[in-house]
C-alpha cells in the first residue's frame, strides 16, 4: 500500500496525481476497503523460463514527458522507446498499458501486468515490494528561469524572491532545503505546465524541477532556460512484482547493457532531451490543427459521459424523487440519505472511490466509463431527485384532488395531472443540471478518463502551450455547450406547450 | 348505471352517521348524522372554520375519516374492502378554485377521466364532452386552454368536468365564492338546472338567497356539529337555536 499515494522523486507533467490531501483520504479509505475485501489474486502470470516469443504487459503511466506521453495519439517517450527497443532485441512482445502511475503500481502488486516502466525512482521502499532493474536513467534537480531573464543566473540572486516546486517532488524537497541558506520562498504547484507559466508571467523567479522534464520542456520551447547544473537524484529503474517475472527482468537488464554499448540507448535520450533549437516555433493555426483531432475525440468523450449519465441520472432521480415524497417512510429515508450523501460529498471523491476504492472491493479493475457514469450520474441523480421533488410539491394540491375525485386512481393522476405540469416547470433546471454536468465532467481527468479538457491537458502538457491550448478548449466547451442549450430549449418548446 | 346501488325502496343517497374528523389533535367534526335522500338538494351553511368543506370532502373521502360512517350510493366509504375509485365515479365534485387542468385544452379536461378510465373511446368521449359543454353553454370553448377562460367559464367547465362520468351525486363547495359579482349568476343558473333535473347533491354555500331558493333542505353547522336543519322556510325564517339566529343575523 506504501507506494500508491506517494510518488516522491516522481513528477507528472501532467495532473492526475498530484492532489495530495484527497490522495491521503483515499489512502485511508482503501486500506479500510483492503481489510474488508482483500486484494485479487494473480491473473497475469508468465513462467519464468526465457522471454523469447512471449508477450508481456507493461504498465505506465498516461503523460509523464518526456518519459511517456502521447503524440498524435501514439505513447511515445523515452520508456517507451526503450522498453520497445529492448523487447526487439531481447525477442519478446510488450503489450503497453497507458494506466496512470498509481494505478500501473496497483496493478503490478496485484499481476495484472507483469512490469512497470514510469520513470520510476528506485527507493528502498519499494524495494521490498519489487525487484527493480539495474537503473536506466540517472535523474536530478535543476533550476531554471524564463529565457529572457539574465538577472538570475544562480542560486544567489534568488535572495527575496520565490520559486515554483512541484508539490510532493524531489525538487520541492531541495529547494526548501536551501530556500533559508539563499533567502527565497517556494510555493508548490501541482502540474509542470502551470510551473512553466508561472515563471514565464513573472509571477515566480525560477522553477526547481527533474532535469529531464525542465529539458524536454526547454526542446518543446517551454521559454526557459536551465541556469544551475543539476543536483545528482533518483536513478529510475524497470520493476516487476517481488520474485515474479525474473526472466523478464533479466531480460531487460540484458538488453539495456547492449543498447547502452552501441549507442542505441544514447540516441533515445538525445531524441527526448537535445537542444531547443531543433524545435521550431509553430502558429496559433498550426496548434489548432495539431491538437483538433485529439480535441475532437476529447469532446466526443465528454458529451457521450453526459448523455448516458444524464439519462441514468434522470432515472434515479425520478425515482428518488417520488421516493421523497412518498408516504412509506423507509422510501422516503432511503430517498433522503441517498440525496444527502451525494450532495453532501465531492464529485471528485467519489471518482476516485469507484475507479481505484470499487476495484480494491471486488479484486478486479473497473472500467473508467463505468467509474465515470456511476459518479456523474449518482451526483446529478441527487440533485434531479430534489428538482423532481420541488416540481411535484409546486403542483397546486388541487390538481390532484381534481383528478382524484373523478376517479382516476393515483398513478394515473400523477402520470396524467401533476407529472406533465411540474415537468414543465422542472424543464428549466433540468437543462441547467445538464450543463452543470457536462462542465463537471470535466473533473473526470483526475482518474484518466480521455474527455475534453483531459486531451487538453495532454496536449499542454506536451507542448508547454498552455493558455492558447485552454483557450481553444474554452471555445470548444462553450460551443458544446450552446448548442446544447438551444437544442434543449427547443426540445422544451416543442413538447411543454 | 352498471353497478348499481343495493338501496331499493326508500332511496338514502347519502347516509353519515356519528362521522369524526380529527386533524391531529385538532377535532374538526365532532360527530356528524346527516341522511340525503334521492334527488334531494341540500345546503350546508356555517360560519368559517365549522367544518363544513371537510364534511364535504369525508363523502368521498378526500379526507381520511377518523371514526364514524359514511355510505355514499350504497358504498360504504369507510370500509377499506371498497374501492374508491368506484365510489367517486359516482359522486362529482366541483371546488371553490375549480382546479381545470391546465395542460388540457377544456374538451380534454371533460374527455380524461371517461377515457382514461375505459368507459369510452377517444371519438365517443368527445361526443360527450361536446354534449355537456352545451348544456352549460360553452361548445364553442372546446378546444380553448382554461387559462383563456373568465371564472365563471372556468367554473362551468368545471361542472361540466365533474358531470363527465354521469355521477349520481354532486358536491359543491363554495363554487361561486371565488368568482367576480357579475358572474355568480351564470354559474348559479348551470346549479339551478342540474336541481331542476332530479341530481342529488349537496352545495356548501355562503349563498344564502340562492340556498333559499333551490336547497329542499338547509343544514347549519357550527363547531364541528350539525346545529339545525330544516326546509329553509323554516330555518331561515324561524331558527330555533341560538348559534343559528346569531349567524343568520351576520349574514342575513
Ligand atoms: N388539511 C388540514 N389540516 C389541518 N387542519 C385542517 C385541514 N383542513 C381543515 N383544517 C381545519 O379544520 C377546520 C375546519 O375547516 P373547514 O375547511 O372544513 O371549514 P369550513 O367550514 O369549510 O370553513 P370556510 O367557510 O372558511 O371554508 C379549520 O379549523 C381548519 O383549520
Ligand atoms: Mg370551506
Amino acid at each position: 500500500m506504501t507506494q500508491e499515494d506517494e510518488r516522491d522523486l516522481k513528477t507528472p507533467v501532467s495532473t492526475g496525481h498530484s492532489w495530495p490531501r484527497v490522495r491521503a483520504l483515499l489512502g485511508v479509505v482503501l486500506g479500510l476497503l483492503l481489510l474488508l475485501g482483500g486484494v485479487g489474486s494473480a491473473m497475469a502470470q508468465t513462467s519464468d523460463s526465457g522471454v523469447e516469443g512471449k508477450t508481456f504487459v507493461i504498465g505506465t503511466d498516461t503523460t509523464f514527458a518526456p518519459f511517456e506521453f502521447r503524440q498524435d495519439g501514439e505513447l511515445t517517450g523515452i520508456d517507451m522507446d526503450l522498453i520497445r527497443a529492448i523487447a526487439e532485441s531481447e525477442g519478446f512482445k510488450v503489450e503497453i498499458r497507458s494506466l496512470g502511475f498509481n494505478a500501473a503500481l496497483q496493478a503490478l502488486t496485484s499481476n495484472q501486468v507483469d512490469g512497470v516502466i514510469a520513470g520510476m525512482s528506485i527507493t528502498d521502499e519499494r524495494k521490498q515490494v519489487y525487484d527493480f532493474s539495474e537503473p536506466y536513467f540517472e535523474s536530478g534537480i535543476q533550476m531554471a528561469v524564463a529565457r529572457n531573464n539574465d538577472d538570475i543566473k544562480g542560486y544567489e540572486d534568488l535572495k527575496g524572491k520565490t520559486v515554483v516546486a512541484k508539490t510532493g517532488s524531489e525538487g520541492e524537497t531541495y529547494a526548501k532545503s536551501i530556500a533559508g541558506k539563499y533567502g527565497f520562498t517556494v510555493k508548490s504547484l501541482d502540474q509542470s505546465a502551470t510551473m512553466v507559466e508561472s515563471v514565464k508571467s513573472g509571477s515566480a523567479a525560477a522553477v526547481f524541477d527533474d532535469y529531464p522534464v525542465l529539458a524536454y520542456g526547454i526542446a518543446q520551447n517551454s521559454g526557459l532556460k536551465a541556469v544551475t547544473d543539476k543536483v545528482p537524484g533518483g536513478s529510475y529503474g524497470f520493476a516487476v512484482n517481488k520474485g515474479k517475472n525474473t526472466a523478464l527482468l533479466g531480460a531487460f537488464n540484458d538488453g539495456l547493457a547492449k543498447m547502452k554499448a552501441n549507442g542505441e540507448y544514447q540516441k533515445i535520450l538525445d531524441k527526448y532531451l537535445a537542444d531547443p533549437t531543433a524545435a521550431a516555433p509553430s502558429t496559433f493555426w498550426d496548434l489548432l490543427v495539431k491538437s483538433f483531432p485529439a480535441l475532437m475525440s476529447g469532446l466526443k468523450n465528454t458529451l457521450l459521459v453526459t448523455i448516458i449519465s444524464f439519462a441514468v441520472a434522470m432515472a434515479l432521480g425520478l425515482l428518488a424523487g417520488f421516493m421523497k415524497i412518498s408516504r412509506n417512510i423507509l422510501l422516503r429515508g432511503i430517498a433522503t440519505t441517498f440525496v444527502n450523501v451525494f450532495r453532501g460529498t465531492p464529485l471528485l471523491l467519489w471518482a476516485f472511490m469507484f475507479y481505484f476504492g470499487i476495484p480494491q472491493l471486488i479484486g478486479q479493475p473497473i472500467n473508467i466509463w463505468v467509474a465515470g457514469v456511476l459518479t456523474l450520474s449518482l451526483n446529478s441523480g441527487a440533485y434531479v431527485a430534489e428538482i423532481v421533488r420541488g416540481g411535484i410539491q409546486s403542483v397546486d394540491p388541487g390538481q390532484l384532488e381534481a383528478s382524484r375525485s373523478l376517479g382516476l386512481g393515483y398513478g394515473k393522476s400523477m402520470q396524467k395531472v401533476v407529472v406533465p405540469q411540474a415537468f414543465k416547470m422542472m424543464t428549466p433546471s433540468l437543462i441547467n443540471q445538464l450543463i452543470i454536468m457536462l462542465k463537471d465532467s470535466s473533473l473526470l481527468l483526475a482518474i484518466g478518463f480521455a474527455e475534453l479538457l483531459y486531451q487538453g491537458q495532454q496536449i499542454y502538457a506536451a507542448n508547454f502551450r498552455v493558455t492558447e491550448t485552454l483557450l481553444i478548449v474554452g471555445a470548444i466547451y462553450f460551443i458544446a455547450i450552446m448548442a446544447l442549450t438551444k437544442l434543449a430549449n427547443f426540445a422544451d418548446r416543442r413538447f411543454n406547450k | 348505471m352498471s353497478t348499481a346501488p343495493v338501496e331499493t325502496q326508500k332511496p338514502a343517497k347519502i347516509t353519515v352517521q356519528g362521522l369524526r374528523k380529527s386533524f391531529g389533535a385538532n377535532e374538526v367534526l365532532k360527530g356528524i348524522d346527516v341522511q340525503i335522500g334521492e334527488g334531494e338538494v341540500v345546503c350546508i351553511i356555517g360560519p368559517s372554520g365549522s367544518g363544513k368543506s371537510t364534511l364535504l370532502r369525508c363523502l368521498n373521502k378526500l379526507e381520511e375519516i377518523s371514526a364514524g360512517q359514511v355510505v355514499v350510493d350504497g358504498f360504504d366509504v369507510t370500509d377499506p374492502k371498497v374501492d374508491i375509485n368506484e365510489v367517486r365515479r359516482h359522486v362529482g365534485m366541483v371546488f371553490q378554485h375549480f382546479n381545470l387542468f391546465p395542460h388540457m385544452s377544456v374538451a380534454e379536461n371533460i374527455m380524461l377521466a371517461p377515457v382514461e378510465l375505459k368507459k369510452a373511446t377517444k371519438a365517443e368521449a368527445r361526443e360527450q364532452a361536446l354534449k355537456l359543454l352545451d348544456r352549460v353553454g360553452l361548445r364553442a370553448k372546446a378546444d380553448a386552454r382554461p387559462a383563456s377562460l373568465s371564472g365563471g367559464q372556468k367554473q362551468r367547465v368545471a361542472i361540466a368536468r365533474a358531470l363527465a362520468m354521469s355521477p349520481g351525486i354532486m358536491l359543491f363547495d363554495e363554487a361561486t365564492s371565488a368568482l367576480d359579482p357579475e358572474m355568480v349568476g351564470e354559474v348559479l343558473q348551470v346549479i339551478r338546472d342540474l336541481a331542476d333535473e332530479g341530481m342529488t347533491m349537496v352545495l356548501v354555500t355562503h349563498e344564502m338567497g340562492f340556498a333559499k331558493e333551490i336547497g329542499d333542505r338547509v343544514v347549519f353547522m357550527a363547531d364541528g356539529v350539525v346545529c339545525e336543519s330544516g326546509p329553509p322556510s323554516e330555518l331561515f325564517g324561524n331558527p330555533q337555536q341560538e348559534r343559528t339566529k346569531e349567524f343568520l343575523s351576520k349574514v342575513l
